[in-house]
């Protein structure tokens, strides 16, 4: 049984028999999506809502409208006050049916399954009802109300849900009912608005979350705001004509209970022209000067993601030999097939939203490595043979065998490092790298693992040849606008594609634009390779969404005790199969 | 080869850093003239906007990292003879106790029985706020214009703190080591640091807090090597009151100083998963 509907029900408060407001109209949801025209199209194929003429940010459902912005997201409705919205519809098992058969690839639907599997029930004094998450993170509940079909409830999750639901009728009135002549509710027209209680403590903000507000159109928004007001609500903004408003219509921003942004329009409220491209530009720069730090030095500061070269292969692939980059579609694929094809559907919203990725254009760059100029790999040594032939039999042996113990398994998985450069290149998550500077150091920071360097950029004294450690001892240093870390004194342990304890690193951080840092390595392991070889991709600033989390790998590695009780299961398996 | 490249480096390096002494004299002397003249405090550096320059590698010395509390010597792992044992110390509690409410004292009791297996520290777990300050590794300050970085050795932790937020933004999820907003209150940096997820301990004697801990640092620096460091703790989960903590912090001066990487999962691996080795340790 789902939860919310296992949740207590409301008690009829004596608050509903308060003065109410002058009946507003259940106006609009606004929803954070990272492609507004993508969510439009998504909401009218699969909710059979009407695309608003000559908007690409907006669909009419049933006289609510949803509004999509384009905006930093922290994530889908749940946790949050505005639990989900629902749909009815005439024949639910039909629509779950055709909803499943959509699937998740792509802009598709993500089925939340009840415990059984089952994407849909029929409770007793219930409507038959399923859930889904669209794309972007908003809980989407459908049911089958004979009563009525299309948009048909905001359901809210509140602290005190009599008290919460007390709040909305003196502000914007609505008609006390009770859905399924059990559940308290209150009709704006049409829709029901309802309210459970939260499961754990107060609800996060709606603000940055897939609804950012819900909102009520009242007929006169001075006169709504002020009683609001002098009843000690708090006002975030308004009531004023917004910023690139689609017309002179007003509307207000109240800190509704359970820190959900309620929204005042007044009548022909429509909206805020999007702008023409959210996303930071990307682009290089010609003759691009980086800013300057306070104290003078090239300032490459900010949170930068790997998010757009996701995809990017090292090596050039023998197929694309005599191709200078990709078309715009190619690479967009690419990096699909990169990021989607490798981890569940459900993630999209979180890769696109979250993770920043759509406002990324996919990098058209063909392969990393720009020197060897054919994008390869140089020649092996003969003793880099004997090395690459002795690291493919561990990999085999340890392929073949359970774990005998942490050693088995790699650093990485360990929570140990992904070595440098290993934890430069993109990675499909927490892909975030930090960069902070003061006067004479640059603090590297990259969120997967979590791992920070340290580079001093004025000359120090190398360490000793006996202080070995996983990211090597690095020196940095300015070359006009470029950052040059050269790094050595590795233990070896971390190799990336064959690297030793010996890899002389240099890397080359240039910021090529407002918003793109290129970066730039060469590995030079004469023990391992005929020559030194030199790879390149970029990362994009994300300075206002992005920001990096802990990434407390070794504190939450559950993944190590199920793999290594899983490799005695094994064992014992083995053991007793044995003669 | 590898030598002779050595030796080239730290010729143009040594000629570099003359040169930059030069420069960061002079640039020194333009900044003096600019600012108002402080009292008593002459040897406070100063970064380029007046501040406090706190940039550098830091530690605290003494036993703070065994106890918070006074505490006297004490004997520990049997097999570590004199090395494992705790040495005795003066508590760094402005007012001597923490206050803890009943209930939370009996579970300080039940962390430190358990300390062998159960401190964050013995799994390599993310130290936490304030304890990173005071384990017995270095750390360094990056001062920026925008944030200020404190990168730890142990276990990798690290802390951004946001100087260029107007005031504290809610924590977007609970962590170990929290997320910090600094101001400067006159020559103190003051570090608000909360949305802990209440699983660090203070010390290696089961000091602890809740996911409701509220961290309030202050470091003020005491001339140019040394910041008396405070930290006040509320959790009104676990004490009846704020308390805090009081001590020096000392600038390393080894020419070759730095934060060394002291990444220690796997010498927890044994503790953690050995008895899911194939042969158990144990």
């Amino acid at each position: 049984m789902n939860a919310f509907y296992r949740l207590a029900p409301l008690a009829l408060g004596a608050a509903f028999l308060a003065t109410a407001a002058p009946a507003a109209r259940y106006h609009h949801v606004q929803i954070t999506a990272a492609s507004p025209s993508e969510a439009v199209r998504w909401y009218e194929r699969h909710m059979d809502c009407r695309p608003l003429a000559g908007r690409n940010d907006s669909a009419d459902c049933d006289g609510v409208e949803l509004i999509f912005v384009a905006q930093p997201t922290r994530g889908s409705t749940q946790g949050t006050g505005v639990n989900h919205i629902a749909f009815s519809y005439a024949d639910l098992e039909a629509k779950m049916a055709d909803l499943e058969a959509v699937g998740v690839r792509g802009s598709g639907v993500r089925l939340q399954r009840f415990e059984d599997g089952a994407t849909w029930r029929d409770v007793p004094g219930r409507f038959k009802h399923g859930f889904i998450f669209d794309p972007w993170g908003t809980r989407i509940e459908l049911v089958e109300d004979p009563g009525h079909r299309g948009f048909h409830h905001v359901h809210l999750s509140a602290a005190d849900p009599a008290a919460t639901l007390s709040w909305y009728r003196e502000a914007f009135g609505g008609q006390p009912a009770k859905l399924n002549g059990r559940d308290d509710a209150l009709r704006f027209g049409d829709v029901w608005l309802l309210a459970s209680r939260h499961p754990d403590g107060e609800p996060a903000p709606t603000r940055s979350r897939a609804i950012a507000h819900i909102a009520f159109e009242v007929p006169d928004i001075e006169r709504a705001a002020r009683g609001m007001r002098s009843r000690g609500i708090e006002f975030h903004g308004g009531p004023g004509t917004p910023e690139r408003g689609r017309t002179q219509a007003r509307r207000a921003f109240a800190a509704g209970p359970d820190n959900v942004t309620v929204a005042l329009v007044e009548p022909g409220y429509a909206g805020v022209a999007a702008v023409a491209d959210a996303g930071p530009d990307s682009r290089a720069v010609e003759n691009y000067a980086a800013p300057r730090t306070p104290w003078g030095e090239p300032d490459l500061q900010g949170v930068w993601t790997g998010n757009a070269a996701h995809g990017i292969p090292l090596e050039r692939p023998a197929a694309l030999a005599d191709v200078e980059a990709l078309t715009p579609e190619q690479a967009a694929a690419r990096r699909e097939r990169g990021t989607l094809g490798s981890i569940w559907g459900y993630e999209r919203e979180w890769r696109d939203t979250t993770l920043g990725y759509d406002k990324m254009r996919p990098s058209t760059q063909v392969a990393m490595i720009v020197d060897p100029p054919e994008g390869r790999l140089p020649p092996l040594t003969p003793a880099g043979e004997r090395m690459a032939a002795a690291a493919r039999r561990e990999r085999e042996r340890r392929a073949s065998a359970p774990p005998a113990g942490p050693e088995d398994l790699t650093p990485y998985v360990r929570c140990i490092t992904k070595g440098v450069p290993g934890m430069m290149m993109p990675g499909i998550y927490n892909n975030g790298l930090q960069i902070v500077q003061g006067p004479g150091y640059v603090a590297i920071q990259k969120e997967m693992i979590h791992e920070t360097r340290a580079v001093p950029t004025e000359p120090r004294a190398p360490a000793g040849p006996g202080l070995t450690s996983w990211l090597g001892d690095s020196q940095g240093r300015w070359e006009g606008d470029t950052l040059v870390v050269e790094t050595q004194r590795f233990n070896g342990r971390s190799p990336y594609r064959g690297t030793t304890a010996a890899m002389q690193l240099t890397e080359r951080f240039t910021r090529v634009g407002p918003a793109k840092l290129l970066y730039e390595f060469t590995v030079d392991d004469p023990a391992v390779w005929v020559r030194p070889w030199t790879a390149r991709f970029a990362f994009d600033l994300d300075d206002e969404q992005y920001e990096l989390v802990e990434y407390a790998c070794h504190e939450g590695n559950y993944g190590m005790f199920n793999i290594l009780s899983g490799a005695r299961a094994k064992d014992r398996e083995a053991a007793a199969a044995a003669p | 080869m590898t030598i002779q490249r050595a030796t080239t480096r730290l010729t143009r390096g040594t000629l570099r850093r003359q040169a930059g002494r030069v420069a960061s004299a002079t640039l020194g002397l333009a900044l003096a003239a600019l600012l108002p003249a402080p009292a008593q405090e002459g040897a406070i550096p100063r970064a380029f906007d007046g501040r406090p320059d706190l940039n550098g590698i830091w530690q605290a010395i003494g036993t703070a990292h065994w106890n918070l509390e006074d505490h006297p010597a004490a004997p520990g792992h049997p097999d570590l003879g004199a090395i494992g044992a705790i040495p005795p110390g003066q508590g760094v509690v402005v007012g001597g106790a923490i206050p803890y409410l009943d209930a939370a004292k009996a579970q300080r009791q039940k962390n430190f029985e358990k300390r062998l297996t159960d401190d964050p520290e013995a799994k390599c777990f993310l130290p936490g706020v304030p304890r990173a300050t005071y384990l017995p590794y270095p750390f360094q300050i990056i001062q920026g214009d925008r944030k200020i970085m404190l990168v730890y050795g142990f276990a990798d932790a690290n802390r951004t703190i946001h100087m260029d937020k107007p005031g504290p933004e809610p924590p977007p999820l609970d962590s170990w080591m929290g997320r910090s907003h600094g101001r400067w209150e006159g020559d103190t940096l003051v570090v608000d640091a909360q949305g802990f997820n209440g699983q660090a301990w203070f010390d290696r004697a089961g000091n602890f807090a809740s996911a409701r801990l509220r961290v309030e640092e202050r470091y003020s620096p005491l001339g140019r090597n040394a910041i008396r460091y405070e930290a006040t703790m509320t959790d009104p989960a676990v004490f009846s009151k704020p308390w805090t903590i009081r001590l020096p912090l000392y600038r390393r001066l080894e020419e070759n100083a730095r934060v060394l990487e002291f990444k220690c999962v796997e010498f927890a691996e044994d503790l953690m998963y050995g008895h899911l080795r194939r042969n158990p340790t144990r």
